[in-house]
Protein backbone atom coordinates (compact mmCIF):
# COMPACT_ATOMS: atom_id res chain seq x y z
CA UNK A 1 0.00 0.00 0.00
CA UNK A 2 1.08 3.52 -0.75
CA UNK A 3 1.43 5.57 1.88
CA UNK A 4 1.00 8.70 0.75
CA UNK A 5 -3.03 9.87 1.53
CA UNK A 6 -3.54 6.76 3.85
CA UNK A 7 -4.77 6.83 7.81
CA UNK A 8 -4.23 3.43 9.94
CA UNK A 9 -5.81 4.40 13.85
CA UNK A 10 -5.21 0.95 16.48
CA UNK A 11 -7.09 1.25 19.82
CA UNK A 12 -7.30 4.75 19.94
CA UNK A 13 -7.49 6.36 23.17
CA UNK A 14 -8.53 10.20 24.53
CA UNK A 15 -10.18 11.23 27.33
CA UNK A 16 -11.23 14.90 28.50
CA UNK A 17 -10.40 14.98 32.03
CA UNK A 18 -12.44 11.63 33.33
CA UNK A 19 -14.35 11.34 30.34
CA UNK A 20 -14.00 9.19 27.90
CA UNK A 21 -14.75 9.87 24.70
CA UNK A 22 -12.35 7.53 22.55
CA UNK A 23 -12.37 4.28 23.66
CA UNK A 24 -10.35 1.81 21.45
CA UNK A 25 -11.25 3.03 17.77
CA UNK A 26 -10.27 1.15 15.31
CA UNK A 27 -9.81 2.76 11.33
CA UNK A 28 -8.12 2.49 8.19
CA UNK A 29 -8.41 4.79 4.94
CA UNK A 30 -7.04 3.74 2.07
CA UNK A 31 -4.79 6.27 -0.89
CA UNK A 32 -8.08 7.31 -2.77
CA UNK A 33 -10.79 6.08 -0.42
CA UNK A 34 -14.10 8.53 1.02
CA UNK A 35 -14.41 7.80 4.59
CA UNK A 36 -17.89 8.94 6.08
CA UNK A 37 -17.90 9.15 10.06
CA UNK A 38 -21.80 9.00 11.36
CA UNK A 39 -23.47 8.81 14.72
CA UNK A 40 -25.25 10.75 17.08
CA UNK A 41 -23.80 13.76 18.77
CA UNK A 42 -21.21 13.25 21.45
CA UNK A 43 -20.15 10.31 20.28
CA UNK A 44 -16.52 10.98 19.71
CA UNK A 45 -17.20 12.02 15.87
CA UNK A 46 -15.54 15.47 15.48
CA UNK A 47 -12.78 14.39 18.57
CA UNK A 48 -11.63 11.49 16.49
CA UNK A 49 -10.99 13.70 13.53
CA UNK A 50 -9.60 16.56 15.42
CA UNK A 51 -7.09 13.92 16.27
CA UNK A 52 -5.72 12.99 13.09
CA UNK A 53 -4.59 16.65 12.32
CA UNK A 54 -3.75 17.09 15.77
CA UNK A 55 -6.10 19.81 17.26
CA UNK A 56 -6.27 17.10 19.97
CA UNK A 57 -3.24 15.08 21.33
CA UNK A 58 -4.19 10.94 21.76
CA UNK A 59 -3.68 9.50 25.01
CA UNK A 60 -3.32 6.28 23.63
CA UNK A 61 -3.04 3.72 20.82
CA UNK A 62 -1.44 3.69 16.98
CA UNK A 63 -2.23 7.00 14.47
CA UNK A 64 0.01 6.53 11.34
CA UNK A 65 -0.94 9.35 8.67
CA UNK A 66 0.40 9.20 5.49
CA UNK A 67 2.53 6.46 6.27
CA UNK A 68 4.19 7.85 9.31
CA UNK A 69 3.26 8.08 13.38
CA UNK A 70 1.51 11.05 13.59
CA UNK A 71 2.76 14.03 16.02
CA UNK A 72 5.22 11.72 17.93
CA UNK A 73 8.29 9.28 17.08
CA UNK A 74 8.64 5.94 18.49
CA UNK A 75 11.55 5.46 20.68
CA UNK A 76 12.65 3.37 23.34
CA UNK A 77 9.13 1.50 23.81
CA UNK A 78 7.46 5.30 24.17
CA UNK A 79 6.17 8.34 21.98
CA UNK A 80 8.01 11.34 22.13
CA UNK A 81 5.94 14.15 21.03
CA UNK A 82 7.44 15.79 17.90
CA UNK A 83 8.87 19.81 17.86
CA UNK A 84 6.75 22.21 17.18
CA UNK A 85 7.87 22.26 13.70
CA UNK A 86 7.85 18.34 12.77
CA UNK A 87 4.02 18.62 13.48
CA UNK A 88 3.32 21.58 11.98
CA UNK A 89 4.70 20.43 8.73
CA UNK A 90 2.91 16.82 8.91
CA UNK A 91 -0.12 19.14 9.30
CA UNK A 92 0.29 20.66 6.59
CA UNK A 93 0.03 17.84 4.29
CA UNK A 94 -3.64 16.98 6.12
CA UNK A 95 -6.31 19.92 4.66
CA UNK A 96 -9.37 20.24 7.32
CA UNK A 97 -12.10 22.05 6.48
CA UNK A 98 -14.28 23.07 9.66
CA UNK A 99 -18.18 23.18 10.53
CA UNK A 100 -17.76 27.11 10.82
CA UNK A 101 -15.57 27.74 7.88
CA UNK A 102 -13.32 29.80 9.62
CA UNK A 103 -11.88 31.89 7.12
CA UNK A 104 -9.82 34.59 8.12
CA UNK A 105 -11.78 37.55 8.25
CA UNK A 106 -8.77 40.29 7.89
CA UNK A 107 -7.96 38.60 4.12
CA UNK A 108 -9.74 38.22 1.00
CA UNK A 109 -11.15 35.16 -0.09
CA UNK A 110 -8.16 35.11 -2.51
CA UNK A 111 -6.12 35.99 0.65
CA UNK A 112 -7.71 33.46 2.31
CA UNK A 113 -6.58 30.83 -0.32
CA UNK A 114 -2.93 31.97 -0.50
CA UNK A 115 -2.17 32.36 3.12
CA UNK A 116 -0.54 28.80 3.64
CA UNK A 117 1.53 28.43 0.74
CA UNK A 118 2.55 32.27 1.09
CA UNK A 119 3.17 31.88 4.83
CA UNK A 120 4.05 28.37 5.40
CA UNK A 121 5.54 27.04 1.88
CA UNK A 122 7.03 30.75 1.40
CA UNK A 123 6.04 30.03 -1.88
CA UNK A 124 6.39 33.91 -4.20
CA UNK A 125 3.35 35.55 -3.95
CA UNK A 126 2.44 35.61 -7.74
CA UNK A 127 3.04 31.68 -8.11
CA UNK A 128 0.43 31.42 -4.96
CA UNK A 129 -1.74 34.06 -6.08
CA UNK A 130 -2.27 31.64 -9.67
CA UNK A 131 -3.15 29.06 -7.53
CA UNK A 132 -5.33 30.66 -5.88
CA UNK A 133 -7.26 31.91 -8.91
CA UNK A 134 -7.54 27.97 -10.39
CA UNK A 135 -8.47 26.92 -6.88
CA UNK A 136 -11.28 29.49 -6.79
CA UNK A 137 -12.27 28.92 -9.99
CA UNK A 138 -12.60 25.03 -9.26
CA UNK A 139 -14.68 25.80 -6.48
CA UNK A 140 -16.93 28.01 -8.47
CA UNK A 141 -15.97 30.80 -7.23
CA UNK A 142 -13.85 32.56 -9.72
CA UNK A 143 -15.31 36.17 -8.91
CA UNK A 144 -15.42 36.17 -5.68
CA UNK A 145 -11.19 36.57 -5.09
CA UNK A 146 -11.62 40.11 -4.04
CA UNK A 147 -14.15 39.67 -1.50
CA UNK A 148 -13.79 39.65 1.94
CA UNK A 149 -15.49 36.41 4.07
CA UNK A 150 -18.09 38.73 5.92
CA UNK A 151 -19.31 39.38 1.74
CA UNK A 152 -19.65 35.70 1.21
CA UNK A 153 -22.86 33.56 2.11
CA UNK A 154 -22.07 30.25 3.91
CA UNK A 155 -22.22 28.23 1.29
CA UNK A 156 -19.30 30.54 -0.81
CA UNK A 157 -17.23 30.59 2.86
CA UNK A 158 -16.93 27.35 2.69
CA UNK A 159 -15.95 26.88 -0.80
CA UNK A 160 -13.29 29.34 0.22
CA UNK A 161 -12.37 26.81 3.05
CA UNK A 162 -12.00 24.22 0.59
CA UNK A 163 -9.80 25.97 -1.58
CA UNK A 164 -7.83 27.21 1.49
CA UNK A 165 -7.31 23.92 2.61
CA UNK A 166 -6.14 22.32 -0.97
CA UNK A 167 -4.18 24.86 -1.38
CA UNK A 168 -1.60 23.16 0.87
CA UNK A 169 -1.19 20.27 -1.77
CA UNK A 170 -2.58 17.99 0.51
CA UNK A 171 -2.98 14.57 0.32
CA UNK A 172 -5.77 13.87 2.89
CA UNK A 173 -8.83 15.95 3.11
CA UNK A 174 -11.07 15.73 6.40
CA UNK A 175 -14.47 17.40 6.85
CA UNK A 176 -15.73 18.40 10.35
CA UNK A 177 -19.69 18.39 9.59
CA UNK A 178 -19.13 20.32 6.75
CA UNK A 179 -22.68 21.62 6.05
CA UNK A 180 -23.97 21.65 9.68
CA UNK A 181 -23.95 25.61 9.97
CA UNK A 182 -25.27 25.95 6.06
CA UNK A 183 -29.05 27.48 5.47
CA UNK A 184 -30.36 24.21 3.83
CA UNK A 185 -30.17 25.89 0.01
CA UNK A 186 -26.44 26.14 0.08
CA UNK A 187 -25.68 22.66 1.66
CA UNK A 188 -25.87 21.18 -2.76
CA UNK A 189 -23.03 23.59 -3.47
CA UNK A 190 -20.55 22.44 -0.73
CA UNK A 191 -21.75 18.87 -1.42
CA UNK A 192 -20.74 19.17 -5.04
CA UNK A 193 -17.76 20.67 -4.61
CA UNK A 194 -16.84 17.79 -2.13
CA UNK A 195 -18.31 15.23 -5.28
CA UNK A 196 -15.77 16.62 -7.52
CA UNK A 197 -12.74 16.13 -5.12
CA UNK A 198 -14.17 12.66 -4.63
CA UNK A 199 -14.02 12.20 -8.42
CA UNK A 200 -10.39 13.65 -8.48
CA UNK A 201 -9.06 10.47 -6.23
CA UNK A 202 -8.29 12.72 -3.06
CA UNK A 203 -8.48 10.70 0.23
CA UNK A 204 -11.24 12.36 1.90
CA UNK A 205 -12.38 11.40 5.83
CA UNK A 206 -15.65 13.27 6.62
CA UNK A 207 -17.79 13.44 9.69
CA UNK A 208 -21.13 14.23 8.25
CA UNK A 209 -24.90 13.62 9.07
CA UNK A 210 -25.93 14.09 4.92
CA UNK A 211 -26.82 10.11 4.23
CA UNK A 212 -27.45 10.81 0.99
CA UNK A 213 -24.30 12.25 0.35
CA UNK A 214 -22.10 9.13 2.21
CA UNK A 215 -24.14 6.84 0.32
CA UNK A 216 -23.83 8.15 -3.04
CA UNK A 217 -19.82 9.18 -2.71
CA UNK A 218 -18.46 7.20 -0.07
CA UNK A 219 -16.75 3.60 -0.10
CA UNK A 220 -16.74 3.19 3.59
CA UNK A 221 -18.65 4.10 6.48
CA UNK A 222 -17.78 4.14 10.20
CA UNK A 223 -20.67 4.42 12.62
CA UNK A 224 -19.68 5.77 16.48
CA UNK A 225 -21.47 5.52 19.18
CA UNK A 226 -20.37 7.08 22.47
CA UNK A 227 -16.35 6.06 22.06
CA UNK A 228 -16.15 2.89 20.19
CA UNK A 229 -16.60 2.05 16.23
CA UNK A 230 -19.77 -0.02 16.44
CA UNK A 231 -20.01 -0.71 12.80
CA UNK A 232 -17.66 -0.30 10.12
CA UNK A 233 -18.07 -1.32 6.20
CA UNK A 234 -18.99 -0.84 2.51
CA UNK A 235 -20.97 2.58 2.98
CA UNK A 236 -23.83 1.01 0.87
CA UNK A 237 -24.04 -1.88 2.87
CA UNK A 238 -23.94 -0.56 6.31
CA UNK A 239 -26.67 2.58 5.07
CA UNK A 240 -28.98 -0.04 3.25
CA UNK A 241 -28.70 -3.61 5.84
CA UNK A 242 -26.78 -2.19 9.19
CA UNK A 243 -26.06 -5.55 10.93
CA UNK A 244 -25.50 -3.66 14.64
CA UNK A 245 -29.07 -3.03 16.50
CA UNK A 246 -27.13 1.03 17.72
CA UNK A 247 -26.90 1.67 14.13
CA UNK A 248 -29.86 0.60 12.80
CA UNK A 249 -31.73 2.37 15.58
CA UNK A 250 -29.92 5.51 14.55
CA UNK A 251 -30.38 4.99 11.12
CA UNK A 252 -33.97 5.18 11.33
CA UNK A 253 -34.12 8.19 13.38
CA UNK A 254 -32.44 10.55 11.12
CA UNK A 255 -33.59 8.97 7.58
CA UNK B 1 -56.30 69.57 -8.07
CA UNK B 2 -56.24 65.98 -9.86
CA UNK B 3 -56.81 63.37 -7.81
CA UNK B 4 -53.44 60.63 -7.89
CA UNK B 5 -53.99 57.17 -8.43
CA UNK B 6 -54.54 55.51 -4.85
CA UNK B 7 -51.05 53.68 -5.71
CA UNK B 8 -49.45 56.81 -6.53
CA UNK B 9 -50.44 59.20 -3.34
CA UNK B 10 -47.80 59.47 -1.14
CA UNK B 11 -47.38 58.77 2.47
CA UNK B 12 -47.21 61.58 5.24
CA UNK B 13 -46.26 61.05 9.29
CA UNK B 14 -47.22 64.11 10.46
CA UNK B 15 -45.36 66.40 12.58
CA UNK B 16 -46.34 65.98 16.09
CA UNK B 17 -46.27 68.66 18.80
CA UNK B 18 -43.33 66.85 20.91
CA UNK B 19 -41.14 67.63 18.11
CA UNK B 20 -41.61 71.16 18.27
CA UNK B 21 -41.29 71.17 21.90
CA UNK B 22 -37.99 69.25 22.20
CA UNK B 23 -36.59 71.79 19.26
CA UNK B 24 -37.68 75.10 21.33
CA UNK B 25 -36.22 73.66 24.63
CA UNK B 26 -33.03 72.71 23.05
CA UNK B 27 -32.46 76.46 21.61
CA UNK B 28 -33.77 78.17 24.39
CA UNK B 29 -31.01 76.46 26.65
CA UNK B 30 -28.21 77.15 24.23
CA UNK B 31 -29.79 80.35 23.56
CA UNK B 32 -29.46 81.09 27.21
CA UNK B 33 -25.72 80.18 27.72
CA UNK B 34 -24.79 82.04 24.95
CA UNK B 35 -26.33 85.08 26.69
CA UNK B 36 -24.92 84.55 29.71
CA UNK B 37 -21.74 83.89 28.20
CA UNK B 38 -21.94 87.08 26.24
CA UNK B 39 -23.19 89.25 28.90
CA UNK B 40 -21.60 88.05 31.91
CA UNK B 41 -18.66 90.66 32.06
CA UNK B 42 -16.92 88.47 34.69
CA UNK B 43 -15.83 85.55 31.86
CA UNK B 44 -13.68 88.64 30.90
CA UNK B 45 -13.35 87.13 27.02
CA UNK B 46 -10.98 90.11 26.08
CA UNK B 47 -8.41 88.43 28.99
CA UNK B 48 -9.05 84.46 27.63
CA UNK B 49 -8.26 86.38 24.14
CA UNK B 50 -5.29 87.88 25.21
CA UNK B 51 -3.88 85.19 27.42
CA UNK B 52 -4.50 82.22 24.50
CA UNK B 53 -1.48 82.22 22.31
CA UNK B 54 1.02 83.29 25.23
CA UNK B 55 4.38 81.90 25.61
CA UNK B 56 3.65 80.50 28.73
CA UNK B 57 0.41 78.74 27.73
CA UNK B 58 1.99 77.37 24.58
CA UNK B 59 5.12 76.03 26.46
CA UNK B 60 2.60 74.20 28.58
CA UNK B 61 0.79 73.05 26.28
CA UNK B 62 3.90 71.68 24.35
CA UNK B 63 4.73 69.77 27.45
CA UNK B 64 1.35 68.88 28.21
CA UNK B 65 1.61 66.82 24.31
CA UNK B 66 5.17 65.69 25.28
CA UNK B 67 3.65 63.95 28.55
CA UNK B 68 0.71 62.38 26.56
CA UNK B 69 3.09 60.84 23.99
CA UNK B 70 5.69 59.56 26.05
CA UNK B 71 3.83 58.04 28.76
CA UNK B 72 1.22 56.80 26.53
CA UNK B 73 4.06 54.85 24.70
CA UNK B 74 5.49 53.59 27.47
CA UNK B 75 2.21 52.39 28.88
CA UNK B 76 1.19 51.08 25.91
CA UNK B 77 4.80 48.56 25.66
CA UNK B 78 4.38 47.75 29.75
CA UNK B 79 0.61 46.96 28.80
CA UNK B 80 1.90 44.63 26.24
CA UNK B 81 4.12 42.81 28.34
CA UNK B 82 1.70 42.64 31.33
CA UNK B 83 -1.19 41.28 28.83
CA UNK B 84 0.68 38.48 28.04
CA UNK B 85 1.87 37.83 31.34
CA UNK B 86 -1.87 37.60 32.02
CA UNK B 87 -2.45 35.68 29.36
CA UNK B 88 0.33 32.90 30.40
CA UNK B 89 -0.56 29.48 31.62
CA UNK B 90 1.80 29.93 34.15
CA UNK B 91 0.04 30.58 37.11
CA UNK B 92 2.27 32.88 39.18
CA UNK B 93 2.95 34.82 35.92
CA UNK B 94 -0.59 35.18 35.27
CA UNK B 95 -1.03 35.99 39.31
CA UNK B 96 2.00 38.53 39.01
CA UNK B 97 0.58 40.48 36.04
CA UNK B 98 -3.12 40.35 37.53
CA UNK B 99 -1.88 41.35 41.16
CA UNK B 100 -0.57 44.81 39.35
CA UNK B 101 -3.56 45.65 37.31
CA UNK B 102 -5.74 45.25 40.28
CA UNK B 103 -3.17 47.62 42.40
CA UNK B 104 -3.02 50.17 39.30
CA UNK B 105 -6.56 50.18 38.53
CA UNK B 106 -7.59 50.28 42.30
CA UNK B 107 -5.98 53.15 43.45
CA UNK B 108 -6.46 56.82 41.92
CA UNK B 109 -4.13 58.13 39.66
CA UNK B 110 -3.77 61.37 41.37
CA UNK B 111 -2.72 59.54 45.08
CA UNK B 112 -0.51 57.42 42.82
CA UNK B 113 1.54 60.15 41.61
CA UNK B 114 2.19 62.40 44.96
CA UNK B 115 3.42 58.61 46.24
CA UNK B 116 6.05 58.71 42.89
CA UNK B 117 6.89 62.39 43.66
CA UNK B 118 7.92 61.15 47.43
CA UNK B 119 9.23 57.45 47.21
CA UNK B 120 12.44 58.79 48.14
CA UNK B 121 10.72 59.17 52.12
CA UNK B 122 10.36 55.12 51.53
CA UNK B 123 13.70 54.63 49.92
CA UNK B 124 15.89 57.58 50.54
CA UNK B 125 18.96 55.35 48.35
CA UNK B 126 18.89 52.47 46.07
CA UNK B 127 22.06 51.11 44.68
CA UNK B 128 21.85 50.24 41.08
CA UNK B 129 24.69 46.99 40.35
CA UNK B 130 25.28 43.62 39.22
CA UNK B 131 24.40 40.87 41.58
CA UNK B 132 27.49 39.08 43.15
CA UNK B 133 29.68 41.51 42.14
CA UNK B 134 30.90 44.51 43.59
CA UNK B 135 30.38 46.84 40.96
CA UNK B 136 27.49 49.60 41.61
CA UNK B 137 26.35 53.00 41.65
CA UNK B 138 24.69 54.40 44.41
CA UNK B 139 21.52 56.39 43.33
CA UNK B 140 19.92 59.48 45.36
CA UNK B 141 16.65 58.98 45.03
CA UNK B 142 15.31 62.63 45.51
CA UNK B 143 18.05 63.76 43.25
CA UNK B 144 16.31 61.24 40.40
CA UNK B 145 12.65 61.51 41.01
CA UNK B 146 12.02 65.10 39.76
CA UNK B 147 8.41 66.42 39.39
CA UNK B 148 8.47 65.63 35.73
CA UNK B 149 10.32 62.03 36.42
CA UNK B 150 7.60 61.59 38.18
CA UNK B 151 4.59 62.76 36.49
CA UNK B 152 5.64 60.14 33.99
CA UNK B 153 6.26 57.01 35.95
CA UNK B 154 3.17 57.68 37.70
CA UNK B 155 1.10 57.94 34.39
CA UNK B 156 3.47 55.27 33.11
CA UNK B 157 2.46 52.75 35.16
CA UNK B 158 -0.96 53.90 36.22
CA UNK B 159 -1.48 53.83 31.88
CA UNK B 160 -0.13 50.21 31.67
CA UNK B 161 -2.60 48.05 33.71
CA UNK B 162 -5.27 50.18 31.78
CA UNK B 163 -3.72 48.91 28.34
CA UNK B 164 -2.86 45.06 29.53
CA UNK B 165 -6.71 44.94 30.36
CA UNK B 166 -7.32 46.31 26.62
CA UNK B 167 -4.77 44.22 24.58
CA UNK B 168 -5.95 41.05 26.41
CA UNK B 169 -9.84 41.84 25.62
CA UNK B 170 -8.67 42.14 22.04
CA UNK B 171 -6.84 38.73 22.28
CA UNK B 172 -10.00 37.28 23.48
CA UNK B 173 -12.40 38.80 21.19
CA UNK B 174 -10.44 36.09 18.33
CA UNK B 175 -12.05 33.12 18.39
CA UNK B 176 -10.68 29.43 19.04
CA UNK B 177 -11.43 28.73 15.32
CA UNK B 178 -8.86 31.23 14.15
CA UNK B 179 -5.80 29.55 15.79
CA UNK B 180 -7.37 25.92 14.49
CA UNK B 181 -7.82 27.40 11.16
CA UNK B 182 -4.01 28.82 11.15
CA UNK B 183 -2.41 25.69 13.29
CA UNK B 184 -4.39 22.98 10.05
CA UNK B 185 -2.74 25.10 7.56
CA UNK B 186 1.04 24.16 9.06
CA UNK B 187 1.48 27.92 10.47
CA UNK B 188 3.55 28.15 13.52
CA UNK B 189 3.43 30.37 16.60
CA UNK B 190 4.74 34.04 15.18
CA UNK B 191 3.45 33.51 11.69
CA UNK B 192 0.05 32.91 13.01
CA UNK B 193 0.20 35.77 15.70
CA UNK B 194 1.42 38.54 13.02
CA UNK B 195 -0.85 37.33 9.89
CA UNK B 196 -3.94 36.00 11.40
CA UNK B 197 -4.25 36.73 15.56
CA UNK B 198 -3.05 40.32 15.70
CA UNK B 199 -4.92 41.85 12.65
CA UNK B 200 -8.09 40.35 14.03
CA UNK B 201 -7.72 41.96 17.72
CA UNK B 202 -7.34 45.42 16.01
CA UNK B 203 -11.09 46.30 16.00
CA UNK B 204 -11.09 45.48 19.51
CA UNK B 205 -7.63 47.66 20.94
CA UNK B 206 -7.92 50.32 18.45
CA UNK B 207 -10.53 52.27 19.32
CA UNK B 208 -9.97 51.79 23.17
CA UNK B 209 -6.40 52.67 22.79
CA UNK B 210 -7.61 56.26 21.36
CA UNK B 211 -10.48 56.53 23.85
CA UNK B 212 -7.34 56.10 26.49
CA UNK B 213 -5.26 58.50 24.59
CA UNK B 214 -8.12 61.36 24.94
CA UNK B 215 -8.37 60.29 28.54
CA UNK B 216 -4.40 60.76 29.35
CA UNK B 217 -5.04 63.96 27.18
CA UNK B 218 -6.92 65.32 29.82
CA UNK B 219 -5.65 62.93 33.26
CA UNK B 220 -2.26 64.90 32.34
CA UNK B 221 -3.87 67.82 34.06
CA UNK B 222 -3.39 66.04 37.12
CA UNK B 223 0.59 66.57 37.47
CA UNK B 224 -0.02 70.18 38.14
CA UNK B 225 -0.39 69.59 41.34
CA UNK B 226 3.66 68.24 41.31
CA UNK B 227 4.41 71.13 40.04
CA UNK B 228 5.25 70.19 36.56
CA UNK B 229 4.74 73.08 33.96
CA UNK B 230 2.14 71.50 31.91
CA UNK B 231 -1.14 73.36 30.41
CA UNK B 232 -3.28 73.73 33.51
CA UNK B 233 -0.17 74.36 36.11
CA UNK B 234 0.76 77.27 33.30
CA UNK B 235 -2.84 78.79 33.52
CA UNK B 236 -2.81 78.12 37.52
CA UNK B 237 0.71 80.33 37.49
CA UNK B 238 -0.59 83.71 35.77
CA UNK B 239 -3.93 83.34 37.93
CA UNK B 240 -1.80 83.11 40.82
CA UNK B 241 -0.33 86.34 39.88
CA UNK B 242 -3.43 88.58 37.92
CA UNK B 243 -6.39 86.70 39.85
CA UNK B 244 -7.94 86.64 36.67
CA UNK B 245 -9.29 82.66 37.52
CA UNK B 246 -11.87 82.04 35.34
CA UNK B 247 -10.36 83.52 31.67
CA UNK B 248 -7.42 81.82 32.16
CA UNK B 249 -9.15 78.49 33.21
CA UNK B 250 -11.00 79.01 29.84
CA UNK B 251 -7.96 79.67 28.23
CA UNK B 252 -6.62 75.76 29.56
CA UNK B 253 -10.17 74.10 28.56
CA UNK B 254 -10.45 75.36 24.95
CA UNK B 255 -7.10 74.31 24.21
CA UNK B 256 -7.97 70.35 26.12
CA UNK B 257 -10.46 70.65 23.52
CA UNK B 258 -8.92 71.67 20.75
CA UNK B 259 -6.70 68.66 21.25
CA UNK B 260 -9.19 66.48 21.99
CA UNK B 261 -11.67 66.77 18.85
CA UNK B 262 -8.41 67.02 16.59
CA UNK B 263 -7.59 63.67 18.02
CA UNK B 264 -10.84 62.27 17.38
CA UNK B 265 -10.52 62.72 13.99
CA UNK B 266 -7.38 60.37 13.29
CA UNK B 267 -8.91 57.94 15.89
CA UNK B 268 -12.19 57.90 13.81
CA UNK B 269 -10.01 57.31 10.58
CA UNK B 270 -8.07 54.27 12.00
CA UNK B 271 -11.55 52.95 13.40
CA UNK B 272 -12.69 52.97 9.38
CA UNK B 273 -9.76 51.33 8.28
CA UNK B 274 -9.12 48.35 10.73
CA UNK B 275 -13.06 47.95 10.72
CA UNK B 276 -13.39 47.13 6.69
CA UNK B 277 -13.19 43.53 6.85
CA UNK B 278 -15.50 43.19 9.25
CA UNK B 279 -18.68 45.20 7.71
CA UNK B 280 -21.38 43.95 7.43
CA UNK B 281 -21.93 42.71 3.32
CA UNK B 282 -25.06 45.18 2.22
CA UNK B 283 -22.54 48.53 3.61
CA UNK B 284 -19.39 46.96 1.95
CA UNK B 285 -21.51 46.37 -1.15
CA UNK B 286 -22.64 50.03 -1.56
CA UNK B 287 -19.38 51.53 -0.31
CA UNK B 288 -17.86 49.59 -3.41
CA UNK B 289 -20.66 50.84 -5.55
CA UNK B 290 -20.21 54.38 -4.33
CA UNK B 291 -16.19 54.25 -5.21
CA UNK B 292 -16.82 52.58 -8.64
CA UNK B 293 -19.15 55.78 -9.70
Amino acid sequence: MKPDGTIVARKLCKSFGSHQVLRGIDLTVAAGEISCIIGPSGSGKSTLLRCINGLETVDRGVLRVNGEDFGYVEKDNAYHALSPQRLAEQRSRIGMVFQQFNLFPNMTAEGNVMSGPVLVKKTDRRTARERARELLAQVGLADCGHKYPAQLSGGQQQRVAIARALAMNPSIMLFDEPTSALDPELVGEVLAVMRDLAHNGMTMLLVTHEMGFARDVADEVLFMDNGIAVERGDAREVLANPREKRTQEFLERVL
Amino acid sequence: MRELPAEHKKRITPKRPRDYVCWAVALAIVAGLVHTAVTNENYQWPVVFSYFTTDAIIEGLVLTLILTVVSMALGTLLGLLLAVMRMSHQTPISGLARLYITFFRGTPVLVQLIFWFNIAALYPNISIGIPFTDISTPVDVNAVMTPLTAAIVGLTLNEAAYMAEIIRGGFASVGRGQYEAADSLGMRGFTRLRHVIIPQTMPAIIPATGNQVIGMLKGTSLVSVLGVAELLNSAQSIYARTYQTIPLLIVASLWYLIMTMALSVPQSMIERRFSRSTRRPAAVATATKESLL
